[in-house]
């Protein structure tokens, strides 16, 4: 499935400009790491602190930091875009890309948990109560899955076709 | 004493083992997403872009920032000393040891500030300049690859 979505736009005029403009692949890369900073960095923040760490820390005002993690995602979700289109077949068939893909598609389906159990739950049982397993198990989901997410990308030009 | 550093025992091994440069980046990019993510999130509430956390909150995070910092001094000494003479003429290079370098001596002169409390203007313009050296070290960080 990937590899025919991957064929049938390894023509596309997107793809020939992202191979043409030398500087762009680059210039994608920072951004790249800088969304991974705010993405994972927040996440590091709000997750340790539902399980049960850093317990000076308030954790409704945690959430604050949410923004800056959904900023973080959308600016590597584009880019991260832009990479597949700029060389579609070697993600397509590499098995680092695929595993990080799945990874991301858990921590999603993770993060909807949270947003439809969590904030109930947080508000019933107090807001610094994090002795719930529920929670705990959401963070746990969470950091390790992103983690997988951040090992795997760093290891996609190392590993080989799925 | 470059060139002495990469023919030392354990430089031979990150550059001739299959996985140690992979294994080591991957600790690389671990460190990357804890210190300098602590530390953005610090300066942008400094700055007054998050709100609500107070200080504090980062005050506390310190620990495990500078835990992150030390997981990437080692990874990136190891790094470093496998293609050590190369290295030192990269001006990439040289301006991520310097970015960083600021960046971790405001990191401790930000945490004095908010450990005394008080006065938060200054703490603002070290969470600018600060901010400017973390984007400084990952630009730089990423270009070591493309510059020559």
């Amino acid at each position: 499935m990937l590899e025919n979505f991957a064929k049938s736009i390894s023509d596309s005029s997107l793809t020939q400009w992202i191979q043409t403009e030398y500087w762009l692949w680059p210039v994608l890369e920072i951004v790249h790491f800088f969304g991974l900073t705010l993405l994972i960095g927040g996440l590091i923040i709000i997750d340790l602190r539902m399980l049960g760490f850093f317990r000076n820390i308030n954790l409704q005002s945690t959430h604050k930091l949410i923004p800056f993690v959904m900023m973080g995602f959308s600016l590597n979700l584009a880019t991260g875009v832009l990479f597949f289109y700029g060389d579609p077949m070697r993600y397509a068939i590499n098995i680092g890309f695929q595993l990080k893909m799945i990874l991301i598609i858990i921590a999603g389906l993770n993060a909807a948990c949270y947003h439809i159990s969590i904030n109930n739950l947080a508000q019933k049982a107090g807001a610094n109560d994090s002795s719930l397993l529920l929670p705990r198990l959401i963070a746990s989901i969470s950091l390790s899955s992103w983690f997988g997410v951040l090992l795997l990308g760093r290891l996609i030009p190392y590993v080989g076709t799925g | 004493m470059f060139v002495w550093i990469e023919n030392t025992a354990l430089a031979l091994w990150v550059s001739t083992s299959l996985w140690a440069y992979p294994f080591l980046l991957s600790l690389h990019i671990l460190g990357l997403a804890v210190v300098a993510g602590i530390f953005l999130l610090r300066d942008l509430h400094l700055i007054g872009l998050i709100g609500a956390l107070p200080p504090s909150n980062f005050f506390d995070l310190r620990g495990l920032a500078y835990a992150g910092f030390t997981l990437n001094a080692i990874s990136g000494f190891l790094l470093f000393s496998s293609q050590a003479s190369i290295l030192v003429g990269n001006i990439s290079f040289l301006l991520k040891i310097s970015f960083l370098s600021i960046a971790m001596a405001l990191a401790v002169f930000i945490h004095k500030q908010i450990d005394k409390g008080g006065n938060i203007t200054q703490p603002k313009i070290s969470a600018f300049i600060s901010l400017t050296c973390w984007f400084g070290t990952i630009t730089a960080g990423r270009l070591i690859a493309y510059v020559f």
